[in-house]
C-alpha cells in the first residue's frame, strides 16, 4: 500500500493520537489565517481567481465569525472528532473548504487528495506546506492530506478509524465508498450528483440599466466559467423568466461574449467537439428546438420546455434556456438533485414565495448571479459546523 | 479498374449532389436527424463543406437509421475507447454495396485477382467477443479478398514463424497480400522478418490502426515505410476508416505519405475554432463524407480525429490527399462529480 504524503506528518494515520485540538482553536485559526495571506496576494489571485474567494474565506474575520456561530447556550460543542474527507479530483478548492472548516472545529483530518489535481490544488498544497513551516506543529500531525490509488484497503482503514466520513463527488462515488463499513457511531456526508440553474427576470432585466446588466453578466460569467461549468453550483440552464424573453437572451449573449471576450477565456477543440455532441444531441431526442453557435466559447439551445432541461453537464459555455412565465411556474421542475438557482432582476418577495413554494423539495441556495460558486459554512442543504462538531449536555 | 479517378472539382459537384439527396433521404426517414437539421436551421448546402455533419460519437448515444426495424440486416458494433459502443444499422442493399465498393477499393492496389493472405494476427482473436467488434470485424472484412489464409501469430498471440516460414515457401515468389493493424505489423512481423532474414518483397501490405503505439516507441509513418523496405517490403497501403462510415476506407497511394479519397469519398479538414474549411497544410479536425450510409444518417461526419490535407490533385491519384494526425483527446469536465472515477 503506497501513500503518499501531500501535506502533515507521515505516519499511521489511523494511529490513536494523544493531540487534543478545540472548537475554534487558536493554533488552527492561526494556521489558517496566514494560508489565507497567501492565497489572497496578488500573484496567487490573478493566476487562480477562484482562490481569491477561498482566502476571502480564510480571514481571521470570517474563522472568528464562523466559531462563533457553532458556539451555543445549552450544551457544550465539541470536535467530532476523526474526519475522513474524500473530495473531487478537479473541483480544485472544494477539499480545502470542507477540510479548512472541519480543522477550525477542532477535529483531526485526514483528506485524500486525487492524483489528477492539478493547478490551483498544486498552489494550495504549496502555501500549505509553506505556512506549516512556522505552524504550531500540533497542525502538521493532526492535518494530514494523502494521495493514495483507489484502494479499497487504505480507504477501509480511515473508514472505521473515521466518526465522520465526508464524501464529496457525484452519485458513483458515494456508493462506491459506502460499500466500506463505518464504525456504528460514524455517519456519511454525502454530497452526491447535483444541478444547478440560473434564473433571469426579463422584466426586472429591462429595468437595469446598462450597468447593472453588464455586471450581472460579469457576475454569471463567473459562476459558469471558472470551473468549466461542471462544478456542482455552476448554472446550466438559463431560465427566462417574467415572457418576451428572445430580446433580453439576445442582450444577454452579446453581453456574455464580451466578457467571455475580455477574460480571454478561450475553448479548447475537445471542449468544443464536446459541446457539438451534446447539443446535436439534445436536439435529436427533441429536447432542444434551436441550436445556436454564435461563437466557440457560447452554445445557446434553445429548449422546447422547461422539463426538458438536461440535469448532465454538456460542456463549457454550453447555455440551454427556457422560458416560465413565473418562478413559481418553475417549481414542478425542480427536485431534490438540484442544488443552486442563481438569479437576477427578481424582489426579494418573489424570491422568498419561489423557496417557500418548493418546501425544501429541491434547491438548497438561492442566490445571485456571481455568487453560485461562492461556498458557505450551509451547503447542500448541510449546517457544516453542527455536522463537524458534537455536543454535551451538562445540567449541574 | 479504380476507384480513385475524379479530381477534386469533378468529385465535388457529383458528391454536393449525391450527398444532399441522401441529406434529404435521411431527413425524411430518420425522425433524430431530422430534429437536428431543423434545430440548426438547415436549408441547402453550395459546397460539400456546406453539408450539415454530425458528430461521429452521437452513434454511439442515439439510434440513428433510416430504415424500418423490419429492414435491418445487420447491426455493427464498434467498442470506443470510453466503453461507449457505436450501432450501425445496416440493410441488406447497404450491407452489399459496403461491401462492394470496400473491393473496388482495394483492389486498386491488389489486383481483381484474390491473392495469398498472411494476416498479421491471432485467430483466437476472433473467439474474443469483446476484441471482436472492432478487431475482428477488420480482420474478417479484409480476409475476404485474400485466400489460403495464413495467421501469423499463434492462439496465444505469439508470433508463429514456422507458419510464416511455411506460408513465404509456398507463395513467396508470387504477389501476395499481408493485413494486420499497424503495431502488430510492426512487432510481429517486420522485427521477425529483420531478424529472421525473411523475403516479404512480393508482398503487398495493407494496415491500419492507430499510429499512438508507435509514435510512443518514436516510429513515425515515414520510419514506418523505411524500415519495412529494409526486409523488401515496398508496396504498403495504410488505410484509415471506421465503422461509423463502414465500407469506406481513405487509402494510401504507392509513393506513400498521404491517404486519398475514393470516388464516392472525400474529406473536410475544419477549424476547430471558426469550424470553417481550412486550406492544404492547415492540420485541423477531420471530416468525412462517402455516399455509401443509405441506411443511416452517416453520409457526413465530424470525426474526433485531426487531419490535414497536403494538396489538392497533385499527388499517387486525383483528389485531396490528406494524412490523420492523431485523436483529439476527449474534453475532461472539472466537474465535482469525479471522486472515485477510476482513472483512465
Amino acid at each position: 500500500m503506497s501513500v503518499t504524503f501531500r501535506f502533515g506528518t507521515p505516519g499511521d494515520l489511523t494511529a490513536p493520537s494523544a493531540d487534543r485540538l478545540t472548537v475554534g482553536d487558536p493554533r488552527i485559526v492561526d494556521f489558517l489565517a496566514k494560508l489565507a495571506r497567501k492565497l489572497l496576494a496578488p500573484a496567487v489571485a490573478r493566476k487562480h481567481p477562484e482562490l481569491g474567494s477561498l482566502g476571502y474565506f480564510l480571514r481571521p474575520a470570517e474563522l472568528h465569525r464562523a466559531v462563533e456561530k457553532m458556539r451555543r447556550d445549552d450544551a457544550l460543542i465539541f470536535p467530532r472528532g476523526n474526519v475522513f474527507h474524500l473530495p473531487p479530483a478537479n473541483v480544485d478548492t472544494i477539499f480545502v473548504y470542507s477540510w479548512a472548516l472541519s480543522a477550525l472545529a477542532g477535529n483531526h483530518n485526514v483528506v485524500r487528495i486525487s492524483s489528477r489535481s492539478a493547478g490551483a490544488a498544486e498552489t494550495i498544497l504549496d502555501a500549505l506546506g509553506e505556512v506549516a513551516a512556522d505552524a504550531d506543529p500540533i497542525v502538521a500531525r493532526t492535518q494530514r492530506m494523502v494521495t493514495y490509488g483507489h484502494d479499497d484497503a487504505i480507504t477501509g482503514a480511515l473508514s472505521t478509524w473515521c466518526d465522520l466520513r465526508v464524501i464529496w463527488g457525484g452519485d458513483n462515488a458515494v456508493d462506491t465508498i459506502r460499500k466500506l463499513p463505518l464504525r456504528p457511531s460514524a455517519r456519511d456526508l454525502t454530497f452526491p450528483d447535483r444541478t444547478s440553474w440560473a434564473v433571469l427576470s426579463t422584466a426586472g432585466w429591462r429595468a437595469a440599466d446598462p450597468a447593472a446588466r453588464r455586471a450581472a453578466v460579469v457576475g454569471f460569467a463567473n459562476d459558469a466559467y471558472w470551473f468549466d461549468q461542471a462544478a456542482c453550483s455552476s448554472p446550466r440552464t438559463v431560465f427566462l423568466v417574467g415572457g418576451d424573453g428572445d430580446e433580453v437572451r439576445a442582450e444577454f449573449l452579446t453581453l456574455l461574449l464580451e466578457v467571455v471576450d475580455a477574460r480571454g477565456w478561450v475553448v479548447d477543440p475537445a471542449m468544443a467537439v464536446e459541446k457539438r455532441v451534446n447539443a446535436y444531441g439534445l436536439a435529436a431526442i427533441g429536447a432542444a428546438g434551436a441550436l445556436d453557435f454564435p461563437d466557440n466559447r457560447i452554445t445557446a439551445l434553445t429548449l422546447t420546455g422547461t422539463e426538458a432541461a438536461p440535469r448532465y453537464w454538456i460542456g463549457a459555455g454550453a447555455f440551454p434556456f427556457a422560458e416560465a412565465g413565473s418562478l413559481l411556474d418553475l417549481v414542478p421542475a425542480m427536485n431534490r438533485q438540484d442544488q443552486t438557482v442563481s438569479h437576477f432582476g427578481f424582489t426579494p418577495a418573489e424570491l422568498q414565495a419561489f423557496a417557500t413554494e418548493l418546501g425544501g423539495r429541491g434547491v438548497d441556495r438561492i442566490v445571485p448571479f456571481g455568487s453560485a460558486l461562492t461556498f458557505g459554512a450551509i451547503w447542500d442543504g448541510y449546517d457544516l459546523p453542527a455536522e463537524f462538531t458534537r455536543l454535551t449536555v451538562l445540567q449541574p | 479498374m479504380s476507384v480513385f479517378t475524379l479530381s477534386q472539382s469533378e468529385k465535388e459537384s457529383v458528391l454536393l449532389k449525391e450527398l444532399s439527396a441522401l441529406t434529404e433521404h435521411h431527413r425524411e426517414r430518420c425522425e433524430p436527424y431530422a430534429r437536428i437539421l431543423d434545430a440548426s436551421g438547415f436549408v441547402a448546402a453550395s459546397a460539400v463543406s456546406e453539408l450539415p455533419y454530425l458528430p461521429v460519437r452521437l452513434f454511439k448515444n442515439l439510434e440513428l437509421k433510416s430504415i424500418p426495424d423490419d429492414e435491418v440486416f445487420k447491426v455493427l458494433t464498434s467498442s470506443g475507447t470510453t466503453g461507449e459502443v457505436s450501432r450501425i444499422y445496416l440493410d441488406k442493399a447497404a450491407a452489399a454495396e459496403q461491401q462492394r465498393r470496400l473491393a473496388a477499393t482495394v483492389q486498386t492496389v491488389l489486383g481483381p485477382k484474390r491473392l495469398p493472405m498472411l494476416l498479421v494476427d491471432t485467430k483466437a482473436m476472433l473467439k474474443d467477443r469483446r476484441s471482436f467488434s472492432a478487431r475482428g470485424a477488420g480482420v474478417l472484412g479484409m480476409s475476404t479478398f485474400g485466400r489460403d489464409h495464413v495467421w501469423a501469430l499463434d492462439n496465444d498471440g505469439a508470433v508463429d514463424l514456422d507458419a510464416i516460414r511455411g506460408f513465404l515457401e509456398k507463395h513467396g515468389g508470387q504477389p501476395f497480400l499481408i493485413f494486420g493493424f499497424t503495431y502488430l505489423v510492426w512487432l510481429h512481423l517486420y522485427e521477425v522478418a529483420r531478424d529472421n532474414g525473411l523475403d516479404l518483397g512480393n508482398g503487398i501490405l495493407i494496415h491500419s490502426g492507430g499510429w499512438k503505439k508507435l509514435i510512443d516507441q518514436a516510429v513515425s509513418p515515414s520510419a514506418f515505410r523505411e524500415a519495412l523496405a529494409g526486409v523488401g517490403l515496398t508496396d504498403v497501403h495504410n488505410y484509415y476508416g471506421m465503422v461509423e462510415q463502414i465500407g469506406t476506407i481513405f487509402l494510401e497511394g504507392p509513393s506513400g505519405g498521404s491517404l486519398y479519397c475514393p470516388d464516392f469519398a472525400d474529406v473536410v479538414v475544419r477549424d476547430p475554432e471558426t469550424w470553417a474549411e481550412l486550406p492544404p497544410g492547415k492540420p485541423g479536425l477531420l471530416e468525412v463524407v462517402s455516399t455509401l450510409p443509405t441506411s443511416y444518417p452517416g453520409h457526413v461526419l465530424l470525426t474526433e480525429d485531426l487531419g490535414v490535407v497536403h494538396g489538392i490533385d497533385d499527388g499517387d491519384w486525383p483528389g485531396k490527399r490528406f494524412s490523420v494526425l492523431g485523436r483529439l483527446p476527449r474534453a475532461e469536465a472539472r466537474g465535482c462529480s469525479d471522486t472515485y472515477r477510476s482513472a483512465a
